[in-house]
């Protein structure tokens, strides 16, 4: 641990690795401000920029704006009521009404503050965590592995939010997308229509510039925008009632939120929801919630933190992302050549103690930064959308043909683009698509190992302990929530009978 | 939290058709791989998975679920879905964008700084109704089509320009000289990262410049 740790600190502290994080959690924060642009548009944007760079010093970057735009996107939420990324949609609430209420500065000093509390226990979760995880992972063996993979798929699609359904059927779409080309295991070239272009598969990473980048912008263009509303930015000072209400709800937020994180297929949007119902219940102010109070912004805030950190543990020790954007990161790994997962730890252990070292410099970095600088960073709210639109389609398309080098990935990402567009219009949830999309060829591979051990029995993942426990817990998490669903309906109709009798 | 929204109003709504269709060409297509999946071979020898073992059932997979959708749609009560976990954040979503519409409908008391920004009070941040907007949308696509074609041509880095200026001038109905000055930025910016910095070879067309 230790050893691992000093490896870590001595990768992450070269002058070029700092440098390239402060970046990256700079260009985050900035990213996550924006409306409309999160952290996945931003690291789908931003990773063919660092096709030349050092694995380590290009993950460092990635990663950091990853979690950079975890606190740039709750500003945005603070100021003009416009969250900047799915997981602040819940400061709007209350974050929103503080600024309202001449608390804008105060609102901004809770979110940077919670957030580093999170970031900083998450960490040492992560930390603690991730190795022993990994260790535990080697010894899976395929049918291990196809369970684990069923059980992250069944959670995104159960946390897809307002229909499983649609969740179901986008997971399954991201599969099928990702067996276009020739399979490892078989020789059969599948849905390639004759095309030579198809059969090596189509460019992950140009679906998902495809999907979050341009899909977004146009999306946005077509919601009309958002209007800037300025809030005044006096008194970054916390009175000291507001000072001794962060805590507590700070670490109830971290808590929930690198619980959820650590699930394959949860993320930072959830926890953030989670925690806010959660202060609702427990809270000692629970009445002042929706009325800006200092609960509505920490926990949140600290939970959504939290969970982008812990995210890290599933993505980086089994392989399996926990959100769309990890889900990207763990693109860029392959990309450079890696395959996250238990192996990694073994053989790059400079890389991924360093990588995780870095999250320390640069959520010390984020603090110092967002504490005096929100107001400024805020400025970039200034910048009308119609300019920036055209910039990031341009720098989509450019990035695609590096990473491929090729005109068809940039096709890829204008047909990708328009699906993602109708996606996004429609109401069908990207995140399944893109965990279907990355997990395809790993689910197959473990299929086709699994059947083979079995001699063409698959039952056998119910055969083995592990395997057995994680299929039942998939099996639960799909089953689950529709029929608690139903549950609940039954219950009320028979209530509203009753209370309709008596009338 | 969950409980008070459930079925309160038992009413059948008529689903909307982008809704059915959309969901009926992903169960098309879902069928289209169960076909496709039984050609390249369920189960290979010995019983064992076959090349076509995924694509079938995970086709299938998306048949079931579409046509369930398809018919939820027709059946659900008030358009209820069958919500997971995410119930409460859907709540919670619900009462952000309500926050959020609220905000953004109120009056112009504290925007002062920017008078730029306060035109008409029906158009969006763009200038534009919501019948410009939907037109908008094929428009761009259209021009970023045009620009991927012409990059035989003239070359990637001259026809994103190109595009990006007409995007500015005629869709945005930017000013002329921000909107070449703009252009003109981001094709410098665009050659020092990836032709300079990055030496990707981007294809320079017909025209062989950039």
């Amino acid at each position: 641990m230790i050893d691992n740790l000093m490896l870590g600190i001595e990768t992450a502290v070269s002058p070029e690795n700092l440098l390239w994080c402060a970046v990256g959690v700079v260009l985050g924060t900035l990213i996550g401000l924006m409306p409309g642009l999160g952290s996945a548009t931003g690291v789908a944007i931003l990773l063919p920029v660092t096709l030349t760079m050092e694995p380590v010093t290009a993950l460092i970057m990635l990663a950091g704006i990853y979690y950079g735009s975890q606190y740039g996107a709750s500003t945005s939420s603070i100021l003009i009521s416009t969250p900047g990324d799915s997981s602040s949609v819940v400061l709007t609430l209350d974050g929103y009404r503080m600024a309202r209420n001449g608390r804008a500065g105060a609102a901004l000093a809770i979110s940077a503050i919670s957030s580093f509390i999170a970031a900083i226990i998450s960490l040492m979760v992560l930390l603690a965590l991730a190795a022993p995880v990994a260790s535990w992972a080697l010894n899976f063996g395929p049918p291990e592995t196809l369970a684990i993979i069923l059980l992250g798929m069944a959670t995104i699609v159960t946390f897809a939010g307002e229909n499983m359904l649609r969740g179901i059927i986008m997971a399954a779409a991201g599969l099928l997308l990702a067996m276009i080309g020739t399979a490892s295991g078989f020789t059969t070239a599948r849905f390639t229509f004759g095309s030579m272009n198809l059969l090596s598969g189509l460019e992950f990473v140009a679906v998902m510039i495809g999907i979050f980048a341009i899909g977004e912008v146009v999306h946005q263009i077509h919601r009309g925008g958002e209007k800037p509303i300025r809030a005044r930015l006096r008194d970054l000072m916390l009175t000291k009632d507001e000072a001794k209400r962060i805590l507590p709800p700070a670490l109830r937020g971290t808590f929930l939120g690198t619980a959820l994180g650590v699930l394959p297929g949860a993320g930072a949007t959830l926890a953030s929801f989670m925690s806010y119902g959660l202060e609702g219940r427990v809270s000692k102010h629970r009445k002042e919630l929706g009325s800006g109070a200092v609960e509505g912004v920490a926990a949140p805030e600290a939970s959504n933190n939290a969970a982008a950190n812990s995210s890290f543990i599933p993505t980086l020790a089994l392989g399996i992302p926990g959100s769309g954007t990890t889900a990207i990161l763990l693109g860029a790994f392959v990309i450079f050549g890696l395959q996250p997962g238990p192996m990694l730890f073994e053989q790059q252990p400079d890389l991924v103690w360093g990588l995780l070292v870095s999250f320390f410099f640069g959520n010390l970095l984020l603090l110092v930064l967002n504490l005096p600088l929100a107001p400024v960073f805020a400025q970039v709210l200034r910048i009308p959308y119609s300019y920036l639109y055209p910039i990031i389609i341009v720098l989509s398309m450019v990035g695609a043909y590096a990473v491929g080098n090729s005109m068809f990935a940039v096709w890829v990402v204008f047909f990708a683009g328009a699906l993602g567009y109708f996606m996004k219009r429609y109401g069908f949830p990207a995140a399944p698509l893109v965990l279907g999309l990355v997990l395809g060829p790993m689910l197959e591979r473990s299929l086709v190992q699994t059947s083979s051990m079995g001699h063409g029995n698959l039952l056998i993942v119910f055969e083995r302990p592990l395997s057995a426990f994680f299929m039942v817990l998939a099996i639960l998490a799909f089953v689950g929530p529709p029929l608690l669903g139903v549950i609940n309906r039954r219950r009320e109709r028979s209530r509203q009978e009753k209370a309709a009798t008596p009338a | 939290m969950t409980e008070s929204t459930i079925g309160v109003t038992p009413r059948r709504t008529k689903p909307k058709t982008s809704d059915v269709v959309g969901t009926g060409i992903l169960a098309v297509l879902g069928l289209v791989a169960v076909i496709m999946g039984l050609g390249y071979g369920f189960l290979g020898e010995d019983g064992q998975i076959g090349p076509g073992f995924m694509p079938v059932t995970t086709g299938a997979f998306i048949v079931i679920a579409s046509l369930t959708e398809i018919a939820r749609l027709y059946l659900a009560r008030d358009g209820h879905a069958s919500a997971g976990l995410g119930g409460l954040a859907d709540e919670l979503s619900a009462e952000a964008a309500a926050v959020q519409k609220s905000a953004h409908g109120e009056s112009a008391d504290d925007t002062a700084s920017t008078p730029a920004e306060e035109k008409g009070e029906e158009l969006d941040t763009f200038g534009r109704t919501a019948k410009q907007r939907a037109r908008t949308v094929p428009l761009i696509f259209a021009v970023l089509l045009a620009a991927l074609l012409l990059t035989q041509l003239i070359g990637m880095l001259l026809a994103l320009a190109t595009m990006m200026l007409a995007l500015l001038l005629v869709i945005e109905r930017k000013p002329v000289l921000p909107s070449v000055l703009a252009s003109a930025a981001v094709l410098v910016a665009a050659y020092l990262i990836f032709v300079q910095m990055l030496g990707v070879p981007l294809p320079q067309g017909l025209l062989g410049i950039l």
